[in-house]
């Protein structure tokens, strides 16, 4: 019995290569390699070979076994890839269609700011304090060194609730909250950011309600320089490092000396630009030095400790900072405004 | 107030300073001058005369002038209707820059014409000063105006630079030019020459009597002068008042305005004719229609200060005099009056009825309790100057100024502490002298007098310092910090939650809005979760912002009405912020409204219903991220219906049984009113959710054996609620159950009308050991006999 092993090693090499999906290659090797394939054919002739042929007859058949075996699994994980290549190719999509919206909100501009300025202060080691709006006379007005026939009284237009009662028109009264609660804890540093109320007609640049944030630090030997030294960092973290500040005389009731302060200008570094009307500077903060008169009436002793306060409306902030042109827009909270905001900054 | 530099000029000498520097060193000495700007303006500008004057042949108003201007003769178009040959006029030369342009050579209707001859409202000159005649026509000057004349402005007297200055409170002194003059010598650090208001003349005895009811006018000066002549003031008179921004009347008015702006003091003069009785009292509790100079008839309350004789008003003390007892042509002799009214009273009254005149605005801030002597020479001397003042009377006086020379004691080391400068105490002692503080050094001491302008202002030695570093400049500051024991930031109480909330509702897609407070009583009714009564404002500036919010849902409706009529239907909007009751209670709450619908991808088809449940994930969620567990939470259908949430998809939210909230889906009503689509709103009390003990984090070891599981479906009657069911299987299930979860509710075929089928999945689980189906099987029998007893639940077949 002769058998021709190169031929039969070439065809099924040639029938193997040919297949091409997995389904072809399933039937290749059933017809090669299953039961009743053509090398069990080949291994049922054994008994028909003579005896001193068996050995080689043996070996050979192995051999194209062994081959074929090799060469259908190296063909069936071709065609696995080519499969799942193919199956890639057709789930290609298109990536410039939209996406599905993942909205994440904003904070209020106003929040944003407030919230700056607070860790701000904070890591300069102040405490945030608040109080009531509906605030009594007392604190508003009174403690601040505002009597009730002193002519600063006409700057600031009160909403009253009653005779005592009244909404705060200032921040400045949690200060005289503050100086009272803390008269026999002394030092004091602290902010006081929130909302105050004017008796005044709503138009681009006035609002009857808008959000300040005030200032107090109180100790032994608190000087005009110390407030000039915060201020400037202040204004430096608000409005970049290479502020200036400029100060100006002013008056408030509650301080002496009484200043206001202006920053060199954010847009143009000073040179001059409508945002501060050509003057290079913006008016931005109200400051000064305690009034002993302030201090005495909370029950601490003007001849031992002095401070200072300040004051920041949170709206002036903002417009400047992100060119806001009226302040009616904060409260009409219209969406596509409010959203301009949301990045981090 | 208006300051001008001519004025200025008169008590200084301003000729090394141009007025625009002058702007700058007022501003930066404290007085910030708002805007500054020429009374007129015109460059090339020279007189002329009008040789001919023709009409021009192709119009019916213009003229062809030829015009001497000194130098040329020239030909001129113009168009003003009063032209004529002959008059001496104003030209504006071709090249010349006014107000409204260049003037250039040209051809009018084919004739030449270099320049333009003027009207004063063309070279800038306030409207407002000016006759209809002047409005109408040319300028025509005097016979005598120099033909040649280049300094047009200046002849004029027009070349005036006015200030709009700001003055601060406690500078009200300022109002007094005399006292302005004096800081601004202080500022500039130049001697001050204020006019010597002294005079001559035989006075006779006083025949007027003047008193006082009221305690509202603690002191009145009163001065009969018997003859004045009334005729124009003289024109440097009329210049002055003009750019101050007071009109000329006559020269007996023009002298009480004048001495007004010079003093500060306030003065009224009367016609004496009109005053047969030689009696003035001022007193209030009046209570009739009186008629002001202005024509206009006022009703007098009583709490105005009023000016009587005889019983009779004859004047508004200190806001304006009246109409029968006014200064006119036929006037033969006068009362002076400067007196002092409370200034409460007059800001009431000058509010009231609308006038806030220059002598109100004065009393208003307070005058110098000194300047009504002052005043009544100096108009004494004018008077007798230019008015042919005669039969002078000696001035009578009613009651006294409350006010005591005030001296004060300072050192530099005192005033270099609080300002944190070094300044010599000869530079300090300068200060106050310049400011006529008239100080004494002895030592370290320095003692000074205080003026009396400055006596409601300067009381104690910090209102010195103030006056040191204003003159000697804030330049001088050098920048330090505080040096004190380090402090740690802190925020707010509460204050830590309510970021973390806001952090979170932004990462849920809302946005972050803010809304008045004020609000009206509509407003007030419609709040869900009212802290209380509202707190009423007494002055309201309309009846939309009539009351402090008493909630905040109310408020956030109108900025989703807002967005929602601009075409953003799909939102998620919150507020923060303190209501309070009108019995001093306040509290933290949170208002959110969520659209109907959010969609993630229009092209996919890709969107979320939001609804009742959507709020309620976020309640729990916000909750649960405070430290409030989801069982110390409760929902219940609210008490009383309302017009605001859908009755049947509502609740009111508790936390260990107190209430904390309101939620629920938009009512028909509510969407009508505010023309919107359903959406979902919440209002949560934050101040009664975070007074409550918050739960402490706690490590639990993790559970290694699996939980047994059972799905089961109850059919049980419609009223039969959710809670009911977990409820009833959690009590039953004991510390083996370890989760229930309705994963299915079911209404249809199979099922009878007024049922429902709710399917749960319930897990057991021990910590101890794997279970077996027996280790449960009692407590699971006891479950559905509970199931069934409780609830008359059945499985499902």
């Amino acid at each position: 019995m002769s058998v021709n092993w190169e031929e039969l090693r070439s065809q099924f090499e040639e029938q193997i290569a040919s297949a091409d999906s997995l389904n072809v290659i399933e039937q290749v090797r059933i017809d090669l390699l299953g039961k009743k394939g053509r090398i069990s054919a080949l291994m049922g002739q054994m008994k028909d070979v003579a005896k001193e042929q068996k050995k080689d007859f043996g070996m050979a058949v192995n051999s194209l076994k062994q081959a074929t075996e090799k060469l259908l699994s190296e063909k069936v994980e071709q065609l696995k890839a080519q499969a799942i290549s193919s199956q890639l190719k057709n789930e290609s999509i298109d990536i410039t269609l939209p996406e599905k919206k993942r909205h994440y909100g904003t904070l209020h501009p106003l929040t944003v700011v407030q919230q700056q300025l607070e860790d701000i202060f904070m890591q300069m080691g102040y405490e945030v304090w608040e109080g009531p709006e509906v605030e009594l006379d007392f604190y508003n007005f009174e403690r601040a060194n505002i009597p009730a026939d002193h002519p600063s009284r006409d700057m600031q237009d009160t909403f009253y609730v009653d005779v005592t009662r009244l909404l705060r028109t200032q921040t400045t009264a949690i200060q005289m909250r503050v100086l009272e609660a803390k008269a026999s804890d002394l030092p004091i540093k602290v902010v006081c950011p929130g909302k105050v109320y004017r008796n005044d007609d709503d138009d681009a640049t006035h609002s009857h309600q808008f959000i300040q944030m005030e200032g107090l630090v109180v100790g032994e030997n608190i000087t005009l320089g110390d407030l000039k030294g915060s201020l400037e960092l202040i204004a430096r973290s608000m409005f970049g490092k290479d502020r200036q500040i400029r100060l100006r005389q002013s008056y408030f009731p509650f301080t002496e000396p009484s200043l206001e302060i202006d920053v060199s200008c954010h847009i143009c570094g000073g040179k001059g630009c409508p945002t501060c009307k050509n003057t290079g500077w913006i008016e931005i903060l109200g400051a000064g030095m305690v009034h002993p008169h302030v201090l005495e009436m909370a029950g601490i002793d003007s001849t031992k400790y002095s401070g200072f306060a300040f004051g920041v409306g949170i709206e002036r902030v903002a417009m400047l900072k992100y060119g806001i042109d009226d302040i009616r827009n904060f409260y009409t909270d219209n969406i596509s405004f409010l959203e301009t905001y949301k990045r981090f900054e | 107030m208006i300051v001008t530099y001519n004025w200025l000029k008169q008590y200084m000498d301003l000729s090394d300073i141009t007025p625009e520097e002058l702007a700058e060193r007022i501003t930066d000495g404290g007085h910030e001058v708002e805007s500054y700007h020429y009374q007129a303006y015109g460059t090339n500008l020279v007189i002329g005369k009008v040789l001919t004057c023709v009409a021009h042949p192709d119009s019916d108003h213009l003229h062809i002038c030829t015009v001497d201007t000194g130098s040329d003769e020239r030909q001129i178009v113009c168009g003003a209707p009063n032209v004529a040959a002959g008059q001496k006029v104003i030209v504006a030369l071709p090249g010349c820059r006014l107000p409204g342009g260049e003037i250039k050579s040209g051809v009018v209707r084919g004739q030449q014409s270099d320049g333009m001859i003027c009207a004063l409202f063309e070279l800038g000159v306030d409207k407002h000063y000016l006759t209809e005649q002047q409005l109408a026509g040319i300028e025509v000057l005097p016979e005598d105006a120099e033909v040649g004349n280049r300094e047009v402005l200046k002849y004029l007297g027009l070349d005036d630079v006015i200030y709009e200055v700001s003055l601060t409170p406690n500078r009200a002194d300022c109002y007094s030019m005399w006292a302005f003059g004096r800081d601004v010598g202080a500022i500039l650090g130049k001697p001050v020459t204020i006019p010597d208001y002294r005079y001559q003349a035989k006075e006779q005895q006083a025949n007027l009597k003047v008193s006082s009811l009221t305690d509202r006018c603690p002191y009145f000066y009163g001065k009969v002068i018997n003859h004045v002549e009334i005729k124009p003031s003289p024109l440097w008179m009329q210049q002055a008042l003009h750019a101050a921004g007071v009109k000329a009347i006559n020269n007996v008015v023009d002298i009480s305005n004048y001495v007004m702006l010079e003093t500060g003091q306030p003065l009224h003069f009367y016609n004496l004719a009109k005053i047969p009785a030689r009696e003035i009292t001022v007193k209030t509790g009046l209570d009739e229609m009186y008629t002001a100079l202005d024509g206009v008839q006022y009703h007098v309350r009583e709490d105005d200060i009023m000016i009587t004789t005889e019983g009779k008003a004859i004047g508004y003390a200190g806001i304006m005099g009246g109409d029968d007892s006014k200064i006119d042509d036929e006037t033969t002799g006068i009362i002076i009056e400067a007196a002092c009214f409370n200034l409460v009273n007059i800001r009431n009254t000058s509010r009231r009825l609308g006038l806030f005149t220059e002598a109100a605005t004065r009393f208003a801030k307070g005058i110098d309790p000194l300047a009504a002597q002052k005043a009544v020479e100096r108009s004494t001397q004018l008077l007798i100057e230019l008015a042919g003042a005669d039969g002078i009377e000696e001035t009578v006086v009613y009651g006294q100024p409350d006010y005591q020379e005030r001296k004060i004691e300072t050192t530099a080391r005192q005033i270099n502490t609080l300002l944190g400068t070094e300044f010599t105490i000869s530079q300090i002692y300068n200060v106050f002298e310049t400011l006529d503080f008239h100080p004494v050094s002895r030592g370290e001491k320095i003692t000074v007098t205080v003026p009396s302008y400055r006596y409601s202002d300067v009381k104690v030695w910090q209102d010195l310092s103030e006056e040191v570093i204003r003159i000697l400049g804030y330049d001088n500051i050098v920048s330090t910090l505080p040096k004190m024991p380090t402090t740690q930031g802190a925020l707010a109480k509460d204050g830590q939650e309510k970021r973390t909330i806001k952090q979170m509702l932004n990462g849920f897609g809302f946005d972050e809005a803010m809304t008045y407070s004020l609000v009206s009583q509509a407003k007030i009714d419609e709040g869900l979760l009212n802290i209380g009564q509202p707190v009423r404002i007494a002055n309201a500036i309309s009846e939309d912002r009539r009351y402090y919010r008493t909630s905040l849902l109310p408020s956030l409706m109108d900025v989703v009405s807002y967005n929602e009529a601009r075409n953003q239907e799909e939102y998620g909007l919150f507020e923060i912020a303190d209501v309070y009751s009108d019995d001093g209670r306040q509290a933290s709450h949170l208002s959110l409204a969520l659209s109907g619908k959010t969609t993630a991808s229009k092209w996919q088809k890709q969107s979320v219903d939001n609804d009742f449940y959507t709020i309620k994930g976020i309640v729990l969620s916000l909750l649960d991220k405070l430290g409030y567990e989801a069982n110390r939470i409760g929902f219940r259908r609210p008490e009383r219906e309302n017009e605001v949430l859908h009755p049947n998809k509502s609740a009111e939210i508790t936390l260990d049984r107190n209430l904390i909230g309101i939620m629920g889906v938009s009512h028909p009503l509510l969407n009508k009113k505010y023309d919107i689509e359903t959406c979902n709103l919440l209002e949560l009390d934050l101040s009664a959710i975070l007074e409550r003990k918050k739960g402490k984090i706690r490590f639990t070891t993790i559970n290694r054996y699996p939980a047994i599981s059972y799905d089961l479906a109850l059919v049980v009657r419609e009223e039969v609620s959710g809670a009911d069911i977990v409820n009833t299987i959690k009590k039953a299930g004991g510390s083996l159950l370890k989760n229930v979860e309705i994963f299915d509710v079911y209404r249809g075929s199979n099922i009878e009308e007024g049922y429902k089928s709710v399917a749960v999945a319930i897990d057991y689980q021990s910590a101890e050991k794997t279970l077996k189906e027996s280790d449960v099987a009692d407590i699971h029998a006891d479950v559905l006999r509970q199931l069934s007893n409780k609830l008359q639940a059945r499985l499902r077949d």
